[in-house]
């Protein structure tokens, strides 16, 4: 079930967190994972070692998301590698909390940049290889904030929200051959949100507030990608998948 | 099923089991490894030949004629089939009706079953199987419908009815957390006996394809596969869930898909 064998799937944002998650469980399941990396060179070999030790190739690729020359050539390098791409998981994000007065143009440019420019961009620069694949798919990644609303961080949720919309305008757009879909993750104990998972209070606001009780783990999120990447998903297209434990249901 | 790695030796139950969407759920649990019981409605030879599949799988498939509709038959069924199984880890309660009312004066008795085909009868199989749920720390997938989500004048009571399940999921959720995980699956046109008539019509079946982006039916295997994740432990996280099946339709608006 869920196999990717003979697949090859890039992962942005894949050296921590989220995607590296996604990296490692897409290996177990088989494919051929180019692993993406910004800043962290060590910790991209660390998650290409593990892939490898798997028993699936993987190879690290670094660029500035939010560039879009690097994004191309990141894309043309990764397209080499195997001389195919039949998927893409778009992982690399950055997260901000100011208050609405706090947001200077800087910061705004940044995270649009990163989260919202960098997935469509990343998508773009995928779809001469996507094209040529049979079973080509597109996973995004937003975030619960990218539909329900919270104090602080407004230029990171206007972005999740326009990766939410992109997904499904990518979806039609793209169908019938390329399916796109997008996770919704809810908080997730990953780097992005240490100052919130390690304030014991937040920490324990937010266990209370998820039905299930508890702080997401990247290892939580993964599993779906893998599901929507595979055959067996060959007629879901344009979903948003929440994964965040219940913790909007009310 | 949350503190387990993979659904094998798995405890499934399905009602509305024999055919159709339910059938290959069934089957997806039997090749998963997963022990199963389900029930069927009144053709037990088309019963039958499901369970020989399974058991050809080298599981094991309880199987027994049961009205789904019914609250009092409906919890019958769930103890009889943990008594079977020996308890249960996942409920997918998937007996359904076929949608072709229309919005004129729809009769109160159709209103009736209706509802109590795609709402009431999965409550009571659900509340039904909650202790041995939460024992297990299992999970329930309801099976809804695209058209709980978008309007369907053409299949009012039907509609509305799957809105309802929809929303049961979410409650459920909510109300059965932390131990339980309650998701539902939203197929749009799936290949089935229920849709055969318009399967079978040339212009119903290519308009089909028109409108949906993915430019085919939906098999029943396309929801099984979406059954199995949202109960397996890689969705341990997901809860309250609604996973769309449809190859795109809840997208096709109808400005949306011209050129």
């Amino acid at each position: 079930m869920f196999d990717l064998s003979g697949r090859v799937v890039l992962v942005t944002g894949a050296s921590r967190g989220i995607g590296r998650a996604i990296a490692l469980e897409l290996g177990r399941a088989g494919a051929a994972v180019a692993v993406h990396y910004h800043h962290r060179a060590d910790r991209a070999s660390e998650v290409v070692n593990t892939i490898e030790g798997l028993g699936a190739a993987a190879r690290a690729f670094a660029a500035d998301i939010s560039d879009r020359g690097q994004v191309d050539a990141l894309l043309r390098a990764v397209g080499e590698w195997k001389g195919r791409l039949d998927g893409l998981v778009t992982s690399a994000g950055i997260f901000r909390g100011p208050s609405v007065e706090e947001v200077d143009a800087a910061d705004w440019t940044e995270l649009i940049a990163t989260d919202l420019e960098g997935t469509f961009r990343s998508v773009q620069a995928a779809l001469p290889y996507l094209r040529r694949s049979d079973q080509a798919a597109i996973v995004t990644v937003s975030s619960v904030l990218g539909s329900h609303p919270a104090v602080g961080g407004v230029p990171y949720q206007a972005a999740k929200g326009g990766i939410e919309q992109m997904t499904r305008a990518l979806a039609i757009e793209l169908a019938p051959a390329i399916r796109v879909n997008a996770v919704a993750p809810g908080f997730i104990r990953t780097d992005i949100n240490r100052t919130g998972h390690e304030d014991p209070t937040f920490h324990d606001q937010v266990a209370r507030a998820t039905a299930l009780r508890r702080w997401g783990e990247p290892e939580d999120i993964a599993p779906a990608v893998r599901y929507l990447l595979s055959r067996e998903a060959d007629w879901v297209t344009g979903i948003v998948l929440g994964i965040d434990g219940g913790i909007a249901l009310r | 099923m949350n503190d387990r790695s993979t659904l094998a030796s798995a405890k499934v139950l399905v009602t509305g089991g024999s055919r159709g969407i339910g059938r290959a759920v069934v089957l997806a649990f039997a090749r998963a490894g997963a022990e199963i019981a389900f029930s069927y409605r009144r053709d037990s030879a088309i019963a039958r030949s499901t369970a020989q599949e399974v058991a050809a799988l080298g599981r094991r498939a309880y199987h027994r004629a049961s009205d789904a509709a019914d609250p009092t038959e409906a919890a019958r069924f769930v103890r009889d089939a943990a008594d079977a199984l020996g308890g249960l880890d996942v409920v997918v309660p998937n007996a359904g009706i076929a949608p072709t009312t229309g919005f004129e004066g729809v009769e109160p008795a159709r209103w009736a079953e209706l509802s109590s085909t795609l709402l009431v009868g999965p409550y009571a199989t659900v509340d039904a199987a909650r202790p041995y749920l939460r024992s297990s720390r299992g999970s329930v997938v309801l099976v809804g419908s695209i058209a709980g989500l978008r309007a369907y004048p053409e299949e009012l009571p039907y509609s509305a009815a799957k809105a309802g399940l929809l929303s049961l999921a979410r409650s459920l959720a909510l109300a059965y957390a932390p131990e339980v995980r309650v998701n539902a699956v939203a197929p749009g046109w799936v290949h089935s006996d229920m849709t055969r008539t318009l399967y079978d019509s040339p212009r119903g079946r290519a308009a089909i394809e028109r409108t949906t982006p993915r430019g085919r039916w939906g098999e029943p295997d396309d929801v099984a596969a979406a059954v199995l994740f949202l109960a397996s432990e890689g969705a341990r996280f997901i809860t309250g869930e609604t996973l769309v099946v449809d190859g795109g339709e809840q997208l096709a608006w109808r400005v949306g898909m011209l050129r």
